[in-house]
Formats: structure tokens, sequence, C-alpha cells
């Protein structure tokens, strides 16, 4: 026995011996002291599908982007905001009716098959048009897409579609799913939405529900000697407060979305060995809304609406209920969306006595107690800011002498109450920006749109000269004519005020200080980690 | 009366809990006359600590508030919803109860199983189904605790009323011929109450705690301030502001204990007097 483990360990050591020789000087080379390690991170929830394609929200691209990846994701400092991921290049045709890809050559699948044209024409059509939630407003026009070789892709549209929005679109619609594992199966239910298989740098490893997800090395990236991590583990801890213990604790090392609440940054950032990052959400703005339904003959009135707006202290919002980890909104394109951005649009500054003037004139007078007509407020119940924000607001109307009464909902009861039975007469949401108004905001103030569907306009506001710019924008090709539209369409709902748009905020992330490459591309926490590493 | 009251002041824990009682109740009825206008009106610097400006002697929250002002604003939403739903637990328990234990038979059984049905729900569970289905206002809070609570006034009652009903006074009063309604009512009940008033402490000092824990949950009234939903409030800052979370915890403290020693004194009072008769 004695012998034998001696031996044995012998051996061991002339193994470890041989193998050092052989990998230190390869190291070396590579000029990378960052490879290896493992990465653990707060996960707050347990998304029930994992696959991007077909549910397109951060809380699944948080983990599944990992491991599926898109045809590009967004950058800094790129000139289209682009950096290529499976598409080397991408081309729209002047008609707008195709738009032409070149996909990247000599990738494989987790299971070896190789990448080809047919996985992104068969995800196109059967999974991002049909079944995706964006996906379904960006593809609708989607007729065919042609595939002339391996790695090429025609896009072929029955209307024109502007190259703008694929473009900045493509990061959150395009993940590509293998299409010898989806065809011929019933797609929403395939088992790969459980255990996802891509081409990503992570391979899906395990998840033990309540506990963790395991995502390991894909040893044959296609991205030379990335990822650097070897092991992405994302512990799910539910309670917003646990995570900022388990950072301290150096369970974890990274949480990100804003799950260390912004009451405990200023506390945490001096703890040393962990850092606040605000970078990486840069294409994740949410912003904060008041919805109005127009329903209420009140609220119908414009005067009224300007009241509103006049009365809200949007500093004391992003320095009270935001700590400053915010900007207020002028309109509704939040400012980290360049390309559109409008700031030449209306601006309704803090001014109690314009309020009180407005409200005055449209017929409201103060009664009894100072008080001038009631509303109900419902405040979406997704963020404690939202909350905050609605306590606040019912402070801000006080002064004005408007009567508000607070409901308090959870999700689903407050969904049902804004979205379908309309029994509201402000409330605060939260939508989010995606990069390009077609997909994200003109949805709040369009006409036309059934009941029901969540984050839509469903205060009843019309607005004929409104619909006709969306309308027109969404089939525009020519960039500056289809931003000059969106231009158009700020200045008008500044205007008119169909919702009044408070602050926008990204999130933060708390991390240590050896996790490197955080927050570099404007999508981070939501973008594949290859080139993360950790620090020794 | 007056030697029960008399009783009640050489006890020690009794005199203690009335005076916690008085002084909180002091609290809830001058809390318009010291700070007029609503508690949540954001009145000053967000997040000043304790005894740093007179204006606030503890302090404001993250968004501005007094503290002090929704303190003594909270007693009264805590006091109010307290004894409102002890008083109605009482009644509806009192009046099922007599009936139960008078009438007997099948009228017993049926009232007697369903007290039981509501007994073997946790009272909280029972109170956030039911304020989570009708939605949250203060009346429907007070409904909510004291369907949670009636039970034990309701069989208490009914076991005083079997005994009680033995007694000569009511064999008389039939044989005067009295209604049996009367006889349950105004003969039985009264002299079956003491026990049941001993009870009212304990639910009031749960249905404060009940009250809190719904706010805190978010389920309040949030138009109102409540002690539970400042504590909520001051939960996500308990690192860096504590006491915006101990300042309205103290005062729930307070008011279990005051409501419980006040009902220890007034029990042994009662025990005294049952001892010498």
């Amino acid at each position: 026995m004695f012998g034998y483990s001696l031996s044995r360990r012998t051996l061991m050591r002339g193994t470890a011996l041989v193998a050092g020789g052989l990998v230190l000087p390869r190291l070396a080379l590579a000029d990378d002291a960052l490879r290896g390690g493992r990465l653990v991170v707060a996960a707050d929830s347990e998304p029930r599908s994992l696959n991007p394609a077909i549910v397109a929200s951060n809380g699944v691209f948080f983990i599944a982007s990992k491991i599926v990846e898109p045809l590009a994701e967004a950058a800094f400092g790129s000139e289209s905001g682009l950096a290529p991921r499976l598409a080397t290049s991408w081309e729209g045709a002047e008609d707008g009716l195709s738009v032409t890809f070149k996909l990247r050559e000599g990738v494989t699948w987790h299971d070896g098959k190789p990448f080809t044209a047919d996985d992104v024409a068969f995800s196109a059509l059967n999974v991002w048009k049909p079944l995706q939630n964006l996906g379904r407003v960006v593809f609708a026009n989607l007729e065919t897409v042609d595939t002339p070789d391996a790695h090429t892709a025609v896009f072929r549209f029955s209307r024109p579609m502007p190259i703008q929005l694929i473009r900045n679109a493509m990061p959150v619609v395009t993940s590509v799913l293998p299409k010898h594992l989806y065809e011929g199966t019933d797609i929403s239910a395939n088992p790969a939405n459980h255990a996802p298989v891509g081409t990503g740098p992570f391979r899906f490893a395990e998840h033990k529900p309540g506990e963790y997800y395991r995502l390991v090395r894909n040893e044959s990236y296609w991205g030379g000697d990335q990822p650097k991590l070897d092991e992405v583990v994302y512990r799910v801890l539910p309670d917003r407060a646990a995570a900022a213990s388990a950072l301290e604790a150096e369970e974890i090392q990274l949480a990100a979305f804003s799950q260390v609440p912004l009451v405990d940054l200023d506390r945490i950032s001096k703890v040393p060995g962990l850092k606040v990052v605000t970078e990486g959400y840069e294409a994740l703005t949410y912003q904060l809304v008041v919805e109005i339904n127009h329903r209420n003959p009140i609220l119908a009135k414009l005067a009224v609406r300007q009241a509103i707006a006049h009365a809200i202290d949007k500093r004391f919002v992003v320095d009270t209920v935001f700590l400053g980890y915010a900007a207020s909104s002028t309109g509704p394109v939040p400012k980290n969306a360049p390309e559109f951005y409008n700031p030449q649009v209306t601006a309704h500054d803090f001014d109690i006595d314009r309020a009180n003037a407005l409200l005055d004139e449209a017929g409201y007078p103060r009664g009894e107690g100072g008080k001038r007509f009631s509303l109900r407020l419902l405040p979406a119940p997704f963020f404690s800011e939202t909350r905050q924000f609605g306590d606040y607001l019912r402070q801000a109307l006080a002064a004005v002498g408007i009567d508000v009464q607070i409901v308090n909902n959870d999700t689903p009861a407050h969904l049902k109450a804004v979205y379908t039975d309309h029994a509201f007469d402000l409330t605060v949401g939260s939508p989010v920006f995606r990069g390009d108004p077609a997909i994200s905001t003109t949805i709040l103030v369009q006409s036309g749109i059934p009941d029901g569907v969540p984050f839509s306009n469903q205060g009843g506001y019309a607005n004929a000269e409104l619909d006709a710019i969306i309308e027109e924008a969404s089939e525009t090709v020519d960039p500056e004519a289809r931003t000059a539209l969106y231009n158009d369409f700020q200045t008008m709902v500044t205007e008119e005020l169909p919702l009044i748009n408070v602050a926008e905020w990204g999130f933060t992330s708390v991390v240590r200080d050896n996790v490197v490459n955080v927050g570099n591309n404007p999508r981070w926490v939501v973008s594949n980690w290859a080139d993360t590493g950790l620090a020794r | 009366m007056r030697a029960f009251a008399l009783r009640l002041m050489r006890s020690p824990e009794g005199m203690a809990g009335l005076i916690l009682l008085i002084l909180l109740a002091a609290m809830a009825l001058c809390a318009p006359l010291v700070y007029p206008g609503d508690p949540m009106a954001i009145a000053g610097r967000p997040m000043l600590a304790p005894f740093s400006d007179p204006a606030f002697p503890l302090g404001t929250d993250r968004l501005g508030r007094n503290v002090v002002a929704g303190l003594m604003h909270g007693a009264r939403a805590s006091l109010l919803v307290g004894i409102s739903a002890a008083l109605m637990a009482l009644i509806a328990g009192s009046i099922v109860g007599t009936v139960a234990g008078f009438a007997g038979g099948l009228v017993e059984d049926i009232l007697m199983r369903i007290v039981d049905a509501f007994q073997v729900v946790p009272g909280f569970l029972l109170a956030l189904a039911f304020v989570s289905v009708t939605g949250a206002s203060l009346p429907v809070v007070v409904v909510a605790i004291a369907l949670g609570a009636w039970t034990g006034p309701a069989r208490l009652v009914r076991a005083e009323v079997l005994s009680i009903r033995e007694r000569d006074f009511v064999a008389a009063a039939r044989t005067m011929g009295m209604h049996p309604a009367e006889i349950a009512f105004r003969e039985i009940l009264p002299n079956a109450l003491p026990p049941v008033l001993a009870l009212a402490s304990v639910i009031v000092a749960s249905a404060v705690l009940i009250e809190a824990a719904l706010s805190f949950l978010g389920l309040g009234d949030p138009n109102i301030v409540t002690w539970g939903s400042m504590i909520a409030e001051g939960r996500n800052l308990l690192r860096s502001a504590p006491y915006l979370s101990i300042a309205p915890g103290l005062g729930l403290v307070a008011t279990v204990l005051g409501v419980y020693l006040f009902g220890e004194g007034v029990a042994e009072a009662l025990a005294r007097r049952r001892g010498r008769a």
C-alpha cells in the first residue's frame, strides 16, 4: 500500500512537471495572465426558459447570452455601434427590400456540428418572426431567407425595411438557434430551451433549481484564446439584501442589474476590494414614465397634463429617488441614444405657480380643503424606485391641489388593472429603451393596440398625426430621413404629452476589484463575457 | 367599579400598561395638532440623522418625510386598527358564542363547526388572503384581522354560557316568561363577558402586529402612514439608517407591551374579585 501510494505520488509529480513545462511557455506566449478561474455571479431570478431567440428579455440574456450568440453585439466606439459576432458584415439594398448578411466561417455548435446559413434562415423564419416577443415586430414583413452559399443569408422583406432598425435591433433579436436540434420539433417545448446549445464562449453545464446555473468554457470557441474564464456560476440569490452580504463575504464576485440596492451603494463602494460600475448598461436604458389614462375627461385636457408635468421636480426625483444614479428626461428618447435624441423639444420645468395657473385656467379651481380633483395612481411594482416615485408624485400633485389615491398591486394584478381593465388615472411605468424607437417607445403612444398588450398605449390616446409619423418611419429606408421623422416624433410627444417622461436610468454592477473587462460594451451584462477575466 | 379601579391600581403591571397606553393614546390624539397636514408630505432634506435638526427630532426618511410625524400619525392607525378589530371580533364572537351556547343542539353544532373551520386557518394567512383579494384600505384591514380573531371569544363565551344557563336566575327568568333572546343577551351574556374582556388585550396586541405585518408586506393602505409601512421602507436602509426601522419598531413594542400588561392587570383584578365573591 505504502509502496503503491509513493509510486503514484512520484508519478503525479512527474506528470505535473511535464505538464507545467508544456503549459507555462504557452501562457507566457499568449501574454495572458487572465486565463482561467471561476466567476461567481448573483442571479436574482431563475428564468423558466433559457432561449433568448424566443424570449428576448434581459433576465434570459443575463445567462443565455454567454451560450447562444446573436449576429452582432453592441459596441462602444465603432461606427455602426456594433461588433460582429456570427455575422461579419451586413448590407441593406437600396430599395430596403433585402438585407445581406455574411456569416462567420469555421464556427461550430457546442455539439460539434458546423454553423451555417441554414441555421440563420431557420431561426429567422421559424423562431424570430413567429415566436419572439420583439422579432414579431422587427421581422413582421420578412418573407424568405435565401442562402446562396453556406455563409451568406439574404433576408427578403415584403415592404421596405430600414437598415437602421436592423442594426439597432440585431444584438437583441438575432440569437441564432441550431437548426439540427430544433427542426421538426415543437420549438417552444424543445428541451434545448432549458439546456441551450449555442456557438458562444461558454457551454451550458447544469442548472440546480434554487441553487445555481453553471456554464463551462467552450474549448473550441471561434474567438481565438477566448473565453478567459473556465467557469461562470450564477448563484440564485432572490433576496436583494443577500447579494450585498454575499459580495462582502467574497461568496460572489459580481452582482449586476442593481441587485445591491441604490441606498447600499455608497456604503459598499467603500468596502475594500469592491467597486461600483455603472458602465455596461448604456443600451439598456429604463425610462421612468407617468402613463396617463386619456379616457378620464380631466386628463384628456392638455392643460391638466402640462400642469402635472410642471408639478414634478425631476431634479429631486433623480437626486432622492435614484440617489443620483439616473438622469432627468426631456422626452420619449433617452440621451444615451444619441442617434435619435432630440434636445430641441418642449421642456416642462418644475414650476408650481405655472401648474396652479394652468389648472385654474382649465376650469378646476381649488375646492374644499384646497383640492381640485382626485386621481387614482398605480405605481408599477417592478422596482422600488417606481414605487417610491409613486409616493413622491402623490406629494408633488398634492402641492398643486390634486388629491392622489395610491393603489398598490402585485405584478399580475397591476398588469391587468392598467393594460386590460384600464382601471387607473395615472400609472408609473418603467419601459425599456431598446436602441430604436420602433421597438420601444413608440408603442406607448401609438393608437389601435388591442386591450391587454402589456407595456403599450392602453391610456386610450389617439393622435392621427403621430400615428402617421410612426407608420412612415417604420418603412423609411434612408437613415437620415428616418431619424428626422423620429425627431418630429419627440417634438410632438413633448408638446402633446400623451405621457410624461420623468427620468432615465441604467443599472449598476457591484464587482470585486480583480474582475477585469467589466462594462466594456453598452450591453455588457447581457453580452457574452468572452474577454472577462480574473486578475491574480 | 371604583373597587375594580383600585384593585387595578394596586397591580404594578396593570399600572405600567395603563400609563403606556395613555401615553400612546395621547400621542395618537395629539398627532394632528402637533403635526397638522399630511404626515407623508415631503418636509425637509432627505435622510437627516436623528437629533441633528430640532425641526426633525428623529430625522427624515429617504424622501424627506418627518419620522416623528409618521410615528405619531402611525400610532393612530395602529391603535385604531387594533381596537376596532378587537371590538369587531369580540362582538361577533360573543353573539355567535351566546347563540351557540344558549340554543344548543343542531344550531350549536353548526355554529361551532364554522368556528372550527375558521380556527384551523392561521389568522395571518386569512388576513393576507382577504386583503389581497379585496384590495387594501383601512376598513378592509380591520375586517380581515377580525376574521381571524373572532373564534377565540366565540368559544370562550359559549363555554361560559353553557355553565351560566343552568343557574337559578336563568331558570327564574324563564318562569317569568322572558323571551329566550332577551334571556340570552340581557341575562346571560353580561355575566359571561368578564373572562372574554381579558382575552381582548391579546386580540388587540395581535391585531396591531398583524396590521404592521400586512403593511410591511405592502398590503396595508398605501395612503396612510403605518408603523409597518415605515419599517418596510426603512428595511432597505437598515445598514445605513437603522433609526428608520427602529423608531416605528419601538412604537410597536410599546403598544403591544402596554396592551399586554394592561390586560394582565385587568385579568388579575377580575380574578381577585372572583376569588372574594
